[in-house]
């Protein structure tokens, strides 16, 4: 529906700086996640773009054309709050028709759309409740409701999932997504939670003090981060300090590390012999004979999970890694193992300040 | 808490010893009007409790008493449009007060609840030396000033703590669905402030029926608001007239409070 594009954004509050130059790009239809921890900006980020907030510089545009002196009532964007900010004196159905009701579109009209929109979120049936008589969850889809009856141009999530229980937080998700892909509205969602953001969006924006650390597909974020604040947020991870790095070609390098020498892939565009680290997912590190793998190690803790045995081994230089096994994997506290990498799992990025 | 209240419960004569204070303290805060309503309905000459007969002659006798009921007409009359002032300026004060950051809005809420912080007499004194400079001294219009300013922090703490339980986020979804600044405020906000608001009202109101030192000093010429008939009355006769007076203001005050309950509910008002 909308190409949506924020360059390098910018928003001070006396002398903290909130956004130090943020970009971002929203194919049309796109689902675009903001991911960090609190107090990174993504929040700020959603509500520049709802016009809420007026950023101190930068650019905002929808196809093309800049919304900033547009002001947040007449943007036609919807937007879900974390807190659902429903009208508590409107019945369900008066929530949802508010903004058709200010559009002036006629008795049957308004009536026929609330419903459509309320079969839509399976709401159906609660329409004479007022808010604070019906679940969270289904707040939550009152608040959805409201914003897609007007068949917004963007719709702006702000942690829409984070005041429901576990259960609830999964079904609303897929919710959500389905109905984003079905309408194809261009969408941006705040979250903190990297499974939520891997699970549902097209491209994950991953924040760091104000500024978009990494910008790309959940799998490119997960497999291929730029640098080790990214690989920490988007999930489980080991890192290895590296020496003698040699690249071969682009984004090609052999390295030292752990007293072993690799060669794999890696962030672009790191010098020969620069400060380097790799990184190891779990499922990057297979235990096997201790004659057998890349590295050889102490079993220091080990522990059942059910699904998987969660090891920590402790390599000859006291670094550790973390990895899954097999359930069924005979290993105790003190045992000697190898560990075998899979080089496609494996990946190195410069040391970047944290 | 749950243990105090149980250890409370448990043992007989702390609670007797509770209740009691809790009787006194009625009694104390009631007394002074089960007294001034028993002697109003007395059938002898004099304040007097308990009344010596009953009659409703003091009643008769308080409308037919010019200065009263002109007193009383005329207090209405400036309490019903405090109200109205009050509530309208208060009410574009809190959202004022609303948009303002941290330290700014602590100062701001301060300067508004100023005129119970200063001594009503000095306000008045201060009040009479301006209104005469713009030569409004001892007109209706200058008493009318000051009792909206008098009246003007009940309503005004009223209303700000009702606007206080309004989530921003309520003004912020109703804008992203197309509401402009009014309508988000005739159709969210004041639904929700509601309660408040009619209690900041009525709050002025009764506070401007009550007041007594700035009417006296800036009553206009050859008028009186009941609080002062009823004192130069009371100056000269000692009769249940008065007693009379004051019933019908308790009267009004129930009045006030029941349509607060009838409109939105008194749980609702605080």
């Amino acid at each position: 529906m909308a190409t949506v594009e924020v360059r390098d954004l910018r928003k001070r509050y006396h002398n903290f700086l909130a956004l130090d130059g943020v970009s971002l790009k929203a194919e049309s239809g796109q689902l675009v996640t903001l991911l960090g921890p609190s107090g990174c900006g993504k929040s700020t980020t959603l509500r520049c773009l709802a016009g809420f907030l007026e950023p101190n510089g930068g650019e905002i545009t929808v196809e093309g054309v800049s919304i900033l002196s547009t002001p947040a009532n007449r943007r036609g964007f919807g937007v879900v709050f974390q807190n659902y900010a429903l009208f508590p004196h409107m019945t369900v159905a008066e929530n949802i028709g508010y903004g058709l009701k200010l559009q002036k579109v006629s008795k049957s009209e308004l009536t026929t759309r609330v419903n459509e929109v309320m079969d839509l979120v399976r709401l159906g049936g609660l329409g004479d409740r007022l808010p604070r008589e019906v679940s969270g969850g289904q707040q939550q889809r009152v608040a959805l409701a409201r914003a897609l009856v007007l068949k917004p141009k963007l719709l702006l999530l702000d942690e829409p999932l984070a005041n429901l229980d576990a259960r609830l937080r999964d079904e609303v998700r897929w919710l959500i997504r389905d109905l984003q892909q079905q309408s194809g509205i261009t969408a941006f969602y705040v979250t903190h939670d990297q499974s939520e953001a891997m699970a549902m969006s097209d491209m994950v924006a991953v924040m760091k003090a104000g500024r978009v650390a990494q910008f790309a597909t959940p799998r490119e974020i997960y497999q291929k981060p730029t640098e080790r604040y990214v690989a920490d947020f988007t999930g489980e991870a080991n890192f290895l300090p590296c020496t003698d790095v040699t690249p071969h070609g682009e984004g090609h390098y052999s390295i030292a590390a752990a007293g072993t020498t690799l060669d794999l892939d890696g962030v672009p565009g790191i010098a020969a012999g620069a400060p380097a680290e790799l990184l190891l997912r779990p499922e990057a590190l297979e235990l096997t004979a201790p004659e057998a793998g890349t590295f050889r190690g102490i079993v220091t803790k080990s522990a059942f999970l059910g699904s998987a045995l969660h090891c920590e081994i402790t390599l000859p230089d006291d670094s550790v890694l973390k990895l899954s096994a097999e359930p069924n994997t005979p290993v105790t506290k003190g045992d000697t193992v190898g560990i075998a990498i899979d080089r496609s799992h494996a990946w190195l990025m410069p040391e970047v300040a944290p | 808490m749950s243990g105090a209240t149980s250890a409370f419960s448990h043992q007989g004569p702390v609670n007797i010893a509770f209740g009691a204070l809790i009787v006194l303290l009625y009694v104390f805060l009631m007394a002074p009007l089960v007294m001034i309503v028993g002697a109003s309905f007395t059938g002898g000459l004099l304040i007097d409790f308990p009344p010596q007969g009953l009659s409703l002659k003091w009643y008769f006798e308080f409308f037919e008493r010019r200065d009263l009921v002109d007193g009383l007409l005329m207090s209405l009359r400036i309490g019903a449009i405090t109200a109205v002032v009050t509530m309208t300026v208060a009410m574009m004060a809190a959202l004022a007060g609303q948009v303002l950051s941290g330290r700014l809005s602590g100062w701001f809420q301060l300067g508004m609840t100023l005129p119970l912080l200063v001594p009503e007499l000095l306000t008045a004194v201060g009040l009479l030396f301006f209104l005469y400079k713009i030569e409004l001294g001892k007109t209706v219009v200058g008493l009318q000033m000051g009792h909206i300013l008098m009246s003007f922090p009940y309503a005004y703490v009223s209303i700000a703590a009702a606007m206080r339980q309004v989530p921003a986020s309520l003004e912020e979804a109703s804008a992203s669905l197309g509401a402009t600044g009014w309508q988000t405020f005739r159709l969210v906000i004041l639904p929700l402030v509601m309660p408040g608001l009619a209690m900041g009202g009525i709050f002025a109101f009764i506070n401007s029926f009550d007041l007594y030192t700035i009417s006296l000093l800036l009553k206009p010429l050859g008028g009186n608001t009941l609080p002062l008939a009823l004192f130069d009355f009371l100056t000269y006769e000692f009769k249940p007239t008065a007693a009379a007076a004051a019933t019908l203001s308790i009267l009004l005050s129930i009045l006030g409070v029941a349509i607060v309950q009838k409109l939105v509910g008194l749980q609702r008002a605080f």
